[in-house]
């Protein structure tokens, strides 16, 4: 194998993955860049793989990403985003019998929430609904651990806190803004039954985050084909659909401040 | 930013977004251009916390809101430049008829185009097709080669003129015959079939490849081979009532039909099915019909023809509505027919057991003073079938002198 080619590292959430990586592949090929690519099935290894130079690149959670800065010292190149990362949300939703008005209201309740490595549906609505004032320790907080390891990619965890709400077992939930609109979309949700009650700040969410020693013109080489990528294009729009984003953006840091002090928050204690 | 002037604006009640908000809101941007900006006046508070998250789902930009009345919500939504305005025809409107609807009215309404683009797929002429989709393998493509303007005319008359093999034809009429005639008949009705099996299976070829804003060639199509299905099924039934069974099949019929199989091109094959093929069975009908034994045998010969004469129209159609746009088609034309008959060259002449039996058939018999009459009949039946031929080509545009090498060039096997 050359030392060309850029080896970059995917979590294999879904059987999707592998499409979108063969198809985005096929496209580099044909920008001229040589790149393949290594799939995992947990976000730690991934990590640790680009840490010890195994991979070139890794394609991040916001999780994975903060921890790939901090391990680095922030050495660490980030290369691109979707444009789909930039401003996620997390809500709150609430059943309609629960009684709650307010994010007050949550203490006493039954909080449904998603994976304790999902950004969206665990990590940050409790950090910010502490930043509102709310005392997390009078919540009973009902967890679905359903993809550990997965950073809450598949969704699933976000699936059953909604089921949760739904069948009265949690007054209220948490989950990405994503998931609650695209299955209030898909007419997956009874509006009679549950509601959205708050929406957090923005935070963003994927990163594709290189290995500190990676030669700049691969970078440069990455970044070209990444962003040669076109929403009118039928073929690309197929891969673009798959990862849910209508254009490649160039990365960003701020977005992750919430999560690094959210982080820094659960490691002291 | 509240400032923004709404192009749209609809009002969604208290809808909430997971409750049929979206079947207002979705349609009206996909009336807007990129970059148009809606209004949508609310009365639920929970859509100030999902039309934000909807809007970056969907690439489209989240304004403003704004409180116009106590409980009322005006929230501004630019229509997302990734999502591609996709024009209204208010043209392909049609009025209420009096009585029926043609298909000619409809494709007055909404004409062909002159070229279409494989990447609209099987939608409808007309329809508002969002951009991005994938390619669509047809090739033919260009009106010129495809779509005569005397084709929804023939549709509608084809539609209106289906019969039905099982009850239109009076079958209980039919009784034994002599054993020659019987034979004779056998044989006749063999070729046939083998030879409309040919006719359904040619067109089926290009179907596929039509594309779908031509869809009346390729709906006229399927009248076609809805006709050759009932022939071949008429054509079998009668060789099977009472009779001897089927006849034989020669070599010379299966050459000739299989070079008209791997004829690759629509208008070619077009010229040698429709307009030499089943314009030469015309004749070749007529003359069952003539010295048909039966009511049942001169029924369904006449129906039978009846619908090839719209098949051999539409070859006409085609043929001509192409040369006129293409003069060098003429050329391809006729090197199609060389090449054809280089291929079944020194194959041999009619099928022998076919002129047999057309001879015994016309004889009603095999007395020999009848069955010299019928040997007149059937040189007759080949002198007509070529002069037949020479006229038909003149109306398709050739001139006279190609009309007869053309015609003498067509295969013996009529088909």
């Amino acid at each position: 194998m050359s030392d060309q080619t850029i080896l970059l590292g995917a979590v294999a959430y879904d059987p999707k993955v592998v499409t979108i990586w063969e198809g985005i592949r096929e496209h580099f090929s044909e920008q001229g860049v040589a790149m393949d690519f290594a799939l995992f099935s947990n976000y730690e290894r991934q990590v640790e793989a680009l840490l010890q130079g195994h991979i070139d690149i890794a394609w991040n959670t916001p999780l994975a990403h903060v921890r790939v800065r901090q391990r680095t010292g922030g050495k660490s190149h980030s290369l691109a985003m979707r444009d789909s990362d930039r401003n996620f949300r997390a809500k709150v939703i609430v059943h309609r019998n629960s009684d709650i008005k307010s994010l007050k209201d949550l203490e006493g309740k039954t909080l449904a929430v998603g994976s304790s490595d999902s950004t969206q549906a665990r990590i940050l609505p409790l950090y910010f609904l502490a930043a509102e004032g709310v005392d997390l320790a009078r919540i009973t907080l009902l967890p679905f651990d359903s993809d550990l390891g997965k950073h809450g990619d598949t969704g699933s965890s976000e699936i059953d806190v909604l089921r949760a709400l739904h069948d009265g077992r949690a007054d209220a939930g948490t989950v990405g803004d994503l998931v609650w609109v695209t299955e209030q979309a898909a007419g997956h949700i009874d509006v009679n039954k549950i509601e959205p009650l708050w929406t957090t700040p923005g935070f963003d969410h994927c990163m594709f985050d290189a290995h500190p020693g990676l030669a700049t013109e691969k970078v440069e080489a990455f970044r070209r084909a990444l962003f040669a990528m076109r929403w009118e294009n039928p073929r690309h729009r197929r891969l673009l659909e798959l990862e849910g984003l209508h254009e490649w953006l160039p990365a960003r840091e701020e977005g992750y401040r919430s999560l690094e002090e959210a982080l820094k928050l659960q490691a002291s204690p | 930013m509240s400032n923004e002037v709404a192009a749209i604006a609809v009002d969604v009640g208290d809808l909430p977004l997971g409750g049929g908000l979206l079947a207002l809101v979705r349609p009206a941007l996909n009336a807007l251009d990129p970059g148009g900006v809606l209004a949508v006046l609310s009365r639920a508070s929970s859509v100030s916390e999902d039309l934000p998250s909807w809007c970056r789902a969907e690439a489209h930009e989240y304004l403003a809101v704004q409180e116009i009345s106590p409980g009322v919500e005006r929230h501004l939504i630019a229509r997302g430049r990734f999502a591609i305005s996709i024009p209204i025809n208010h043209q392909s409107r049609l009025e209420t008829p009096q009585r029926s609807l043609s298909s000619q009215e409809m494709l007055d309404v909404e004409p062909f185009p002159g070229s279409a683009d494989p990447v609209t797929g099987f939608a409808p002429r007309g329809a508002r097709v969002e951009q991005g989709g994938p390619t669509y393998p047809f090739t033919l493509n260009e009106r010129a080669h495809v779509a005569p303007p005397e084709i929804a005319k023939l549709y509608d008359q084809a539609v209106a003129a289906q019969w039905d093999a099982n009850s239109d034809i009076p079958w209980a009429k039919v009784k034994s015959l002599p054993a020659e005639v019987e034979c004779a008949l056998g044989q006749v009705m063999t070729f046939l079939a083998e030879n409309e099996l040919s006719a359904l299976y040619v067109p089926s070829r290009f179907i596929a490849r039509i594309h779908p804003h031509f869809a009346e060639v390729a709906m006229f199509l399927a009248t076609q081979l809805a006709d050759e299905a009932r022939h071949i099924d008429v054509f079998l039934k009668r060789a099977r009532l009472c009779g001897r069974g089927l006849g034989i099949s020669s070599v010379i019929t299966s050459r000739s039909l299989l070079s008209l199989l791997q004829c690759d091109d629509f208008i070619e094959a077009t010229f040698l099915l429709s307009v030499l093929g089943e314009g030469t069975f015309l004749d070749l009908l007529s003359f069952i019909e003539r010295f048909a034994p039966d009511e049942a045998t001169a029924e369904l010969t006449r129906r039978a023809k009846n619908d090839e004469t719209r098949h051999v129209h539409f070859g006409l159609a085609h043929v001509r509505f192409g040369l006129a746009t293409d003069p060098s088609l003429y050329r391809r034309l006729e090197a199609t027919v060389r090449r054809r008959s280089a291929t079944l060259h020194g194959a041999g002449g009619v099928p022998a057991p076919l002129q047999d039996a057309l001879t015994i058939l016309a004889a009603g018999g095999s007395e020999p003073r009848s069955v010299a009459r019928g040997h007149e009949c059937y040189r007759e039946l080949l002198e007509t079938m070529h002069l037949s031929r020479i006229k038909r080509l003149g109306h398709a545009g050739f001139t006279a002198e190609q009309a007869e090498m053309l015609s003498l060039l067509h295969t013996p096997n009529f088909m």
